[in-house]
């Protein structure tokens, strides 16, 4: 609807048509380098010695526990996070509190500190020479250089997503429809099931596609706490760097076809999802 | 007895928005909450309701304390300013949702709840819609469903926060008129907020005027017109012209008018504001002796009625007055005539400059 | 008592109480052990491991290129939302979508592509090379990789408030007689000020901790194409804990403090606005 609008702008608020042409070529040129090309070099790539040698570097049992244990990450650390988005959410957007705004950029926190830092933290706190370490241990507990590790510092790279989703949603919605339930006799609970939930589930989804994207993704985080152990401590994207230290590119990049796949299909969710919620905020005007 | 509101106060921070009101709503009876925005007629309504707490005082339903029930326990019905429909529900959904989130003891079946539910919306004319989402309905629509939706829980009372605020001229007076049958066929006691005067005196039995947290009179319409209780409702109330004068032992000096009072006479020397409705002004074209002389300034034709700006002497400023087309015709007024007006009924109140 | 009014609306207790306890599992306590770390530091200790040459190379090239491709981006950012906003064309809807890709695209698979785009026998590099530059395994690879990871902050803070701009504010401007160029630079662009610089900080506070897109297109030399996080982990690996974690202390504070900027701009901006 908006093309089409631009289209008809009256001429007085838009440049001349070889400006436009120009800024138009300038964008595409640009986002082709900077976007596309390195999208298709990773197909290209990992295509490059044919379909066999593609499909083996797969179906290698190495590759096979690095998805499984990329997907057992997600599983975890997905709905933790969707649980603290939703609690977060409601306890911000529908109270009014001493200190919401430093909880709100407290929130924001994990986003500034660098992924390197964010798994740096769990060896410092579990880690052999770190604060319960040596406790721990001696309990045979192992969550540095282990699956555990590698959950907590999952958890933490992706906490803010749901998050950040949900609380402007529900601000915006207020809590009139909320107030109308409980007048209607409606418990807590039924409050939150029926109206609350419903009325931001399309915001929920939006978070968790990120959340996930991110959690699925990870590099430098789990990089610090996995311990690089082929076979059970390696997720996808470790996978592909120890293949590429390897100088086993085909490889390396088959596994790396995997996950961009998975990022566009993170991408078009996104932009359905994104029409979705755009609708909804419009509906409440 | 239907509604008792004792000695609520509610503050916000600094700032009060209820001092010490108490106000007796009587059974059966559709009372308007009348009042300028941040009177704190909302606040009351809200605390009626249980969405807001007061900070003291106590709310009776039917001679029962109400006080310290949860919202959910009052069994009030409210109808929301934004009508707050559920989006995500049918119209259907909306109006059959209290009824379908009572505890599985009291539900009453499913058969029970469409029945009644179509029902009401055979009541609000909507049945053709019930499958319809709320935003595909227009306000006048939206806003029968909400009222649809608090009716369905069998409310004791219903409570209408500016019902018909968000819709236009046309769809209120509707509305209003349908509001007003309605009440006659259900008889529930109901309160409604609103700061359109108009509205509150076409609809309400009875009209609660309220100004900066407190209740400045409680009365029939007709009874609030014609007897405001004071300078407030006098000028919530309709257009009215002030003369500020002063009261001397039974006689009040406005300009060189002398007026002789029956009362008063007691006070010797007072500062006095005397209020005129523009229709209770009187015009002629010979001077009397308690007569002010103006000058015609402007003419405004409204249907049967003719608004007239007056100057008067010595003064900037303006009169309202307001007279029959027939007796304008019989004056043959224009603009810029000199003419001579009389009040033909004022009010006095103390104070003024 | 910690809410400032009361509300029927129930969980207040248990969803905050929740909050803070995630919070504090999470992330408080973990990042609280960075600053107890450096405590065993003596004050000379801590400065000798934050200002050893190495790492200060290591600074200069990490702010200086997460500085640069921020830069790079807030321009092309601009160009980008103003010609999404503004113009139709085939396949906008596609790039529309496209923008984001940088946040979904892992940073590993991101930095072995460029890296493979750029070395001497790839696609582009082999264009640079006869021309004597060097992308691939330089500082210059790291800007590129940054300007890869930063591209949609830009865009995506500048873009919605373009999009509420108001036609008719540019219809006056005509209307007064100005030219086009003189409603850009004084209607349109003061109106997008925060929101550019907005995306400009979050795009070099984004930069400032990125590894896994670095990595591999870095070279990773010291004193030359080394970056901060780079140096955290290589002390890690010899076990040196304690100058790891002074380092990362520096680099949490210069983030937090970006994270201020930043909150400090987009409440001037929703103030501006609103």
């Amino acid at each position: 609807m908006t093309n089409a609008l631009n289209l008809y702008l009256p001429q007085a608020t838009t440049e001349p048509r070889w400006v436009r042409y120009l800024l138009i070529s300038f964008t595409l040129i640009f986002l082709t380098l900077f976007l596309l090309l390195p999208l298709i070099a990773i197909f290209v790539q990992a295509l490059q010695e044919g379909l066999t040698a593609y499909w083996t570097a797969l179906v290698e049992p190495d590759a096979l526990a690095a998805i499984k244990l990329t997907l057992l990450t997600a599983i975890i650390a997905v709905p933790l996070n969707l649980v603290f988005g939703i609690a977060a959410a409601w306890a911000i957007a529908k109270f009014d509190f001493t200190g919401k705004s430093i909880l709100i950029t407290l929130i924001d926190l994990p986003f500034a500190v660098s992924p390197v830092i964010a798994g740096f933290i769990f060896v410092l706190l579990f880690g052999l020479h770190g604060v319960i370490g040596p406790w721990l241990n001696a309990q045979d507990i192992k969550i540095i250089f282990a699956v555990p590790g590698i959950i907590l510092a999952t958890i933490f790279v992706t906490f803010p997503f749901v998050a950040r989703e949900l609380i402007p949603l529900l601000q915006a919605q207020g809590n009139e429809e909320e107030e109308a339930a409980l007048v209607l006799g409606a418990n807590g609970w039924q409050t939150f099931w029926y109206i609350t939930l419903p009325n931001m589930k399309w915001g929920l989804l939006y978070g968790v596609i990120l959340c996930n994207a991110r959690a699925m993704g990870e590099f430098g985080a789990v990089s610090v706490v996995s311990g690089h152990i082929r076979g059970l401590t390696n997720t996808m994207p470790l996978h592909v760097e120890i293949l590429y230290n390897e100088y086993n590119f085909v490889a390396a990049f088959a596994v790396a076809s995997l996950l961009a796949v998975l990022a566009l299909v993170t991408l078009v969710l996104k932009t359905l999802v994104e029409w979705r919620v755009h609708q909804q905020m419009q509906d409440q005007t | 007895m239907g509604i008792e509101i004792r000695q609520i106060t509610k503050t916000f921070h600094q700032f009060t928005a209820l001092k010490e009101v108490s106000l007796t709503i009587p059974d059966g009876q559709l009372v308007a909450l009348l009042g300028p925005s941040g009177c704190g007629k909302t606040t009351l309504l809200r605390i009626v309701a249980g969405l807001e707490v007061a900070n003291s005082g106590s709310i009776l339903f039917h001679g029962e304390d109400a006080t310290f029930q949860q919202v959910r326990e009052r069994r009030v019905g409210f109808v929301f300013q934004h009508y707050a429909l559920f989006r995500h529900l049918t119209v259907f959904e909306n109006v059959a949702f209290g009824l379908r989130v009572r505890p599985r003891s009291q539900r009453p079946s499913k058969e029970i709840i469409k029945s009644k539910v179509n029902e009401l919306l055979k009541l609000i004319q909507m049945q053709e819609l019930a499958d319809r989402y709320p935003r595909q309905l227009s306000g006048g629509q939206r806003q029968r469903v909400a009222l649809a939706r608090a009716l369905a829980v069998e409310p004791k009372v219903l409570l209408l926060d500016e019902p018909f605020g968000a819709l236009d001229t046309k769809v209120r007076k509707e509305l209003r008129r349908w509001l007003r049958r309605l009440h006659e066929t259900m008889h529930i006691t109901s309160l409604f907020v609103t700061h359109d005067q108009e509205e509150a005196m076409e609809v309400a039995d009875l009209v609660v005027v309220m100004n900066e947290g407190q209740v400045e009179q409680v009365g029939t319409p007709d009874d609030i017109y014609e007897n405001p209780a004071s300078p407030f409702v006098y000028q919530f109330i309709g257009h009215v012209n002030l003369f500020h004068g002063r009261l001397q032992t039974g006689n009040v000096r406005i300009g060189d008018l002398d007026i002789t009072l029956d009362s008063h006479t007691e006070v010797h020397q007072a500062p006095v504001v005397a209020y005129v409705r523009p229709h209770e002004l009187e015009i002629s074209r010979e001077s009397e002796s308690t007569s002010i002389a103006v000058t015609v300034n402007s003419i405004h034709l409204l249907g049967p009625m003719v608004h007239l700006e007056l100057l008067p002497q010595n003064s900037t400023e303006v009169l309202e007055a307001e007279l029959t087309k027939e007796y304008y015709r019989q004056l043959r007024l224009q603009k810029g005539d000199k003419v001579f007006v009389k009040p033909r009924k004022m009010r006095l109140f103390m104070g003024g400059k | 008592m910690l809410l400032k009014t009361h509300s029927v609306i129930p969980g207040f207790h248990l969803a905050l109480g929740f909050t803070l306890l995630y919070l504090c599992l999470i992330v408080l306590i973990p990042l609280s052990t960075v600053f107890l770390k450096t405590t065993t530091l003596t004050w000379e200790q801590f400065w000798l491991a934050v200002s050893a040459p190495r790492v200060l190379a290591s600074y200069r090239l990490t702010f200086g290129t997460a500085l640069l491709a921020a830069l790079i981006n807030a321009f092309f950012g601009l160009l980008v939302a103003w010609v999404l906003v503004r113009y139709s064309f085939l396949g906008k809807r596609f790039i529309d979508a496209m923008i984001d890709l940088p946040f979904a695209l892992p940073t590993a698979v991101a930095g072995i592509a460029l890296t493979a785009i750029y070395a001497n026998n790839g696609w582009i590099g082999r264009y640079l090379e006869p021309w004597g530059i060097k992308v691939a395994f330089t500082p210059l690879g790291i800007i590129v990789a940054l300007t890869f990871i930063g591209l949609p902050f830009v865009v995506r803070t500048v873009q919605p408030v373009l999009q509420d701009l108001e036609v008719e504010v540019e219809e006056a401007a005509v209307s007064l007689g100005a030219t086009r160029w003189q409603t850009f630079y004084l209607i349109i662009l003061p109106n997008l000020w925060p929101a550019l610089l907005t995306g400009f900080a979050l795009a070099f506070a984004r930069g400032l901790g990125e590894y896994g897109s670095i990595v591999f297109i870095a070279g990773n030399m010291p004193m030359v194409s080394e970056i901060v996080p780079l140096i955290i982990i290589t002390k890690l690996e010899q076990y040196d804990y304690e100058g790891a974690a002074a380092i990362a202390v520096v680099m949490l504070i210069a983030s937090f403090i970006l994270l201020l900027i930043i909150n400090l701009l987009q409440w001037w901006s929703s103030r501006r606005y609103h």
